[in-house]
């Protein structure tokens, strides 16, 4: 057993748990946080990313022991806890219609609020680079990508000026 | 509302992580269970020794088969057979040339043998997740290890391996649709004669949440609970009860948010029988979650059908008529004949064939059972016509299309019977098809191709044509309540795996009874609420529960006028109902929705006092006429040195009927266009034909679409109205995906026409065009 020092959210928990237990093992189990979700066995699907210390990461590919001491953000608490506002990239994916199941949602907008943290590239291929490690079963990834554009130029008005990056 | 691309109500929960998915579910108390999987695709268990199983740490029961019978249960109907496509009364299939139609009950745990690699023989139940699945690595089984088959045609074979006693030649049932003998003749005389063997690949489902069931058991009543996502809680409780042998009465089955459908949920699995009957075996609630290895071993797969096709032609490319051989792999058990009927009923698609038979064989293999895959045998039918309408157009100097209007039923021809048996009642089939080549600027093609090859490419297009036919279960219902505190309850038997159904059918009430779409309130996925309804499936929520929203908000209207004429001292005939509110014009009075709902809650209802509640409540079982159609048309360039394809560019013209929510639509459109490209290029269940074992277990090595598989998208809604449903819904939830592999393929062939005219391995990935293009033996095979 291992003890395990987390924010989570911008909260303190602490828990002691099996060595092996996984990040997302912590949130999902001991945090009681299960909008991140677990899809896949090998870190492909991307449902279980997070955001760690300022980087988007598997939670299924770290031990919750790893991550000790480091500060998470997962899609429960990216938008402000207080009042009904969405973040962007969540409200985004809800007017361009990102999702279907829902199930992969909370994995693809926390990789997408990583991608936006800095101002993006908008191309087509730059957007599917930063969605690689997601897989989407329902959409097609149309609306998702769609998405990310949606946000990209709420976060960053500039990015709709001529010449700016969307090539 | 009707029409207006809303964004969905749902999603405020999902974006912010309060889904509920099975998985997020946890009862106090609860016990986890894993199962045993078999290494083998086929082997005899002569002995199980659960006896360190039962002694590890944590391990409350070790159950096996035999418990499951000795305890007086019995295996799973699936009901393989399904409702027909026409006589919704009847199976499909009523004959077979063997004798009856095979039907093996499914035991959750095989007694005599295992029949695919993967499937569950053993479950135990401990008090954590480890601890249960670290016990099934203590279980000692003594398997005999027997020749397994998996390919179809395999399997038909005089010396295959025999999986079930009750199907001798592995065949589940082979019959014979339409006139073959007039068919064969026809094709015989026929100035072109085309013949080619489909192999239409197997796919895993890949729904992204890994499947999950929770059973409980309250010892007192004697009663069970299943929570377990799935499309459909109504058809899980009748066919879980028969099994447990109690009435329906005594399971609830709870289905939460569920992460994807695409077909293989809305049949039974054995893991969710297996939890209730744990947790009346250890007295506490059992709960197991898929890991996503087990889903590529256990979740019903895709496709897997093999269609052997004659299609005779006139000199003018007339199709004088089409001989078919359709044998569909049913896996291990009999989980789903429907990609047969599906397929079969389909297969003349909209093309105007004056003589069409189909002989089909049903075939059980070591593999895992199939179920119907979104489009379920339509998009292998639209597959097929449409690539061989290519090669004969090749044959005769044909321009694609041009074949192509020459055998279009033209809609002066609506209603047309097909040979097959379907009616259509409306289609611009001729104008869906030119207004997808206008939009895909077909005729300038050439120079593109010119542009293409000058920089090392080779450049193809392809075009399909499709329609689909509305089948599914044919039950359904809605109840209707209007409340006074400003809600109208929605009580429906078919639930939402994705599509947004507290979206649309939201639109629907709204633009009927005049209310805000956020006093709609839809229930759905608890049988403690739900009594009658089929699930999503085969486009049919809103062509069914449209039909019924319109039902009753029809009678809650009328019902409401009754009370309004009571209030107003005068006759429902003098009440006009909009915008919410019933008034008389006559004395100005007006009185709302729900202010009338107040009015039933204290006095009752006029001709019925103690009836306390504005409800309404409508059913349907049979067929609504409505068949989904359109036209795609697919741009692609192959690199010669990789093999790889890239797809330009996509054009959809689709008929859904009148689109309730156009952003839903063309989002079902994408998904659907998806999986298709999915399909045609890097998706393929890879098994080893002699052995059986999975050669695709993850996504490591199964060929997942990914962001950028979709190429630019042209997406067109259109409509010919049909008049067979109030609403003139058709269906859009098979519309991206069922002409997918047909457009690909047809442009794929058209890239790599230079280099001969064999058919393509599905899916063509970058090893199968290259060693097409270079000419190298022993491609890689998809069973």
């Amino acid at each position: 057993m291992i003890e395990v020092q987390l924010q989570v959210n911008g909260a303190g928990v602490q828990y002691t748990v099996p060595d092996h237990t996984l990040l997302v093992e912590f949130l999902r189990q001991n945090c009681r946080l299960t909008g991140t979700h677990v899809g896949c066995d090998t870190s492909q699907c991307g449902a279980c990313t997070v955001n760690l210390d300022g980087v988007a990461v598997k939670s299924c590919t770290i031990l919750a022991a790893q991550a000790s001491g480091g500060s998470v953000v997962t899609v429960e608490g990216l938008a402000a806890p207080e009042g009904k506002t969405l973040h962007p990239v969540q409200n985004a994916f809800v007017q361009c219609h990102g999702l279907q199941c829902g199930f992969c949602t909370p994995g693809m907008i926390m990789a997408v609020d990583f991608y936006l943290r800095k101002p993006p590239s908008l191309s087509e291929a730059s957007i599917c680079h930063a969605l690689e490690g997601n897989i989407c079963r329902c959409t097609g990834y149309v609306n998702i990508i769609e998405s990310v554009r949606h946000a990209a130029r709420e976060m960053y008005p500039e990015l709709d000026a001529p010449g700016s990056g969307k090539s | 509302m009707i029409g207006k691309p809303i964004p969905r109500v749902e999603d405020r929960r999902f974006v912010t992580g309060q889904g509920n998915y099975t998985d997020d579910i946890n009862i106090d108390g609860q016990a986890h269970a894993a199962f045993l999987r078999s290494p083998h695709a086929h082997a005899h268990l002569r002995s199980i020794d659960i006896t360190a199983a039962a002694e590890a740490p944590g391990v409350l029961a070790v159950l096996l088969g035999q418990d499951y019978l000795d305890a007086g249960f019995r295996g799973v109907d699936h009901i393989p057979n399904p409702a027909d496509a026409v006589i919704s009364s009847q199976p499909a299939f009523l004959t077979s040339t063997t004798g009856a139609v095979f039907n093996q009950r499914h035991i959750p745990l095989p007694i005599d043998k295992v029949r695919y690699v993967g499937e569950a023989i053993a479950m135990v139940i401990a008090e954590t997740p480890l601890q249960a699945r670290n016990a099934t690595e203590l279980i000692d089984v003594d398997y005999d290890v027997i020749d397994a088959v998996v390919h179809g045609a395999d399997a038909m074979q005089p010396q295959a391996p025999q999986l079930w006693d009750g199907a001798p030649g592995n065949l589940c049932f082979q019959t014979q649709i339409g006139d073959r003998e007039a068919a064969q003749k026809i094709i015989a005389d026929a100035f072109l004669v085309v013949r080619r063997e489909f192999h239409n690949s197997r796919l895993v489902n890949c729904q992204m949440e890994p499947r999950s069931a929770i059973g409980c058991y309250d010892a007192t009543a004697e009663t069970y609970t299943l929570i377990s996502g799935s499309q459909g809680a109504v058809r899980q409780k009748l066919c879980i009860a028969a099994a447990l042998n109690v009435p329906p009465a005594s399971l609830r089955v709870v289905c939460p948010d569920t992460g994807g459908g695409f077909g293989p949920r809305s049949f039974v699995y054995v893991e969710q029988i297996a939890v209730v009957w744990a947790a009346r075996h250890v007295r506490r609630p059992v709960k197991w979650t898929s890991d996503r290895s087990e889903a590529f071993l256990s979740d019903y797969q895709g496709r897997d059908q093999i269609i052997r096709s004659a299609i005779g032609f006139s000199k003018e490319g007339r199709i004088l008529a089409i001989d078919n051989e359709w044998i569909g792999n049913v896996g291990a058990h009999t989980v789903s004949y429907v990609p047969m009927s599906n397929g079969t009923r389909i297969m003349t698609t909209v093309y105007d064939v004056p003589v069409a038979a189909v002989h089909v064989s049903a075939v059980l293999t070591n593999t895992v059972p199939t179920a119907p895959y979104r489009g379920a045998g339509r998009p292998e039918a639209t597959h097929v016509i449409e690539r061989m309408l290519d090669l004969a157009a090749l044959e005769l100097r044909i321009e694609r299309a041009e074949l192509r209007r020459r055998n279009l039923v033209t809609r002066d021809k609506l209603p047309y019977r097909s040979p097959m048996g379907l009616t259509y009642d409306s289609g611009e089939f001729a104008r869906n098809m030119e207004r997808a080549l206008e939009l895909a600027d077909w005729n300038g093609f050439p120079a593109r191709r010119d542009l293409s090859s000058a920089n090392g490419r080779l450049r193809g297009i392809g075009m399909a044509n499709y329609i689909e036919s509305p089948v599914g279960a044919p039950r359904e219902r809605i109840e209707m309540t209007v409340l006074p505190e400003g809600v109208v309850d929605l009580v429906s038997g078919t639930q939402s795996t994705g599509q947004g159904h507290e979206t649309t059918f939201a639109q629907v009430v709204a633009q009927y009874l005049g209310v805000p779409m956020s006093a709609v309130r839809l229930r759905t996925g608890d049988t403690a609420f739900v009594s009658i309804g089929g699930g999503s499936h085969s486009d049919r929520t809103m062509r069914l529960g449209g039909m019924l929203l319109v039902d009753t908000s029809t009678q809650i209207i009328a019902h409401g006028k009754q009370i309004a004429a009571a209030l107003f001292h005068t006759t429902p005939e003098c009440i006009d109902f909009a915008e919410g509110k019933f008034s008389h014009s006559a004395s100005g009075q007006q009185v709302s929705l729900f202010d009338v709902a107040g009015h039933v809650a204290s006095d009752g209802m006029p001709d019925n006092p103690s009836m306390k509640k504005l409800f309404a409540e409508a059913e349907f079982n049979g067929r609504v006429p409505a068949h989904p159609t359109g036209a795609a048309i697919c741009e692609l360039e192959v690199d010669p040195d990789t093999g790889i394809v890239t797809l330009l560019n996509y054009t959809s013209v689709d008929d859904v009927g009148q689109p309730i929510n156009p952003l839903i639509v063309e989002g079902q459109v994408h998904g659907g266009l998806a999986q298709g490209i999915g399909q045609a290029l890097s998706e393929g269940c890879y098994l080893d034909r002699d052995s059986g074992q999975v050669l695709t277990g993850s996504y490591m090595d199964y060929g997942m679409p990914r962001a950028g598989s979709v190429p630019p998208l042209r997406v067109e809604l259109t409509e010919d109205p049909t008049s067979g449903n109030p609403l003139r819904v058709k269906g859009g939830g098979e519309s991206g995906i069922t002409p997918a592999t047909a457009t690909i393929f047809n442009a794929l062939a058209d890239a790599l026409r230079p280099f001969g005219n064999d058919e393509l391995a599905m899916p063509a990935t970058p090893v199968v065009v290259w060693e097409f293009i270079h000419r190298k033996q022993g491609s890689a095979h998809v069973i």
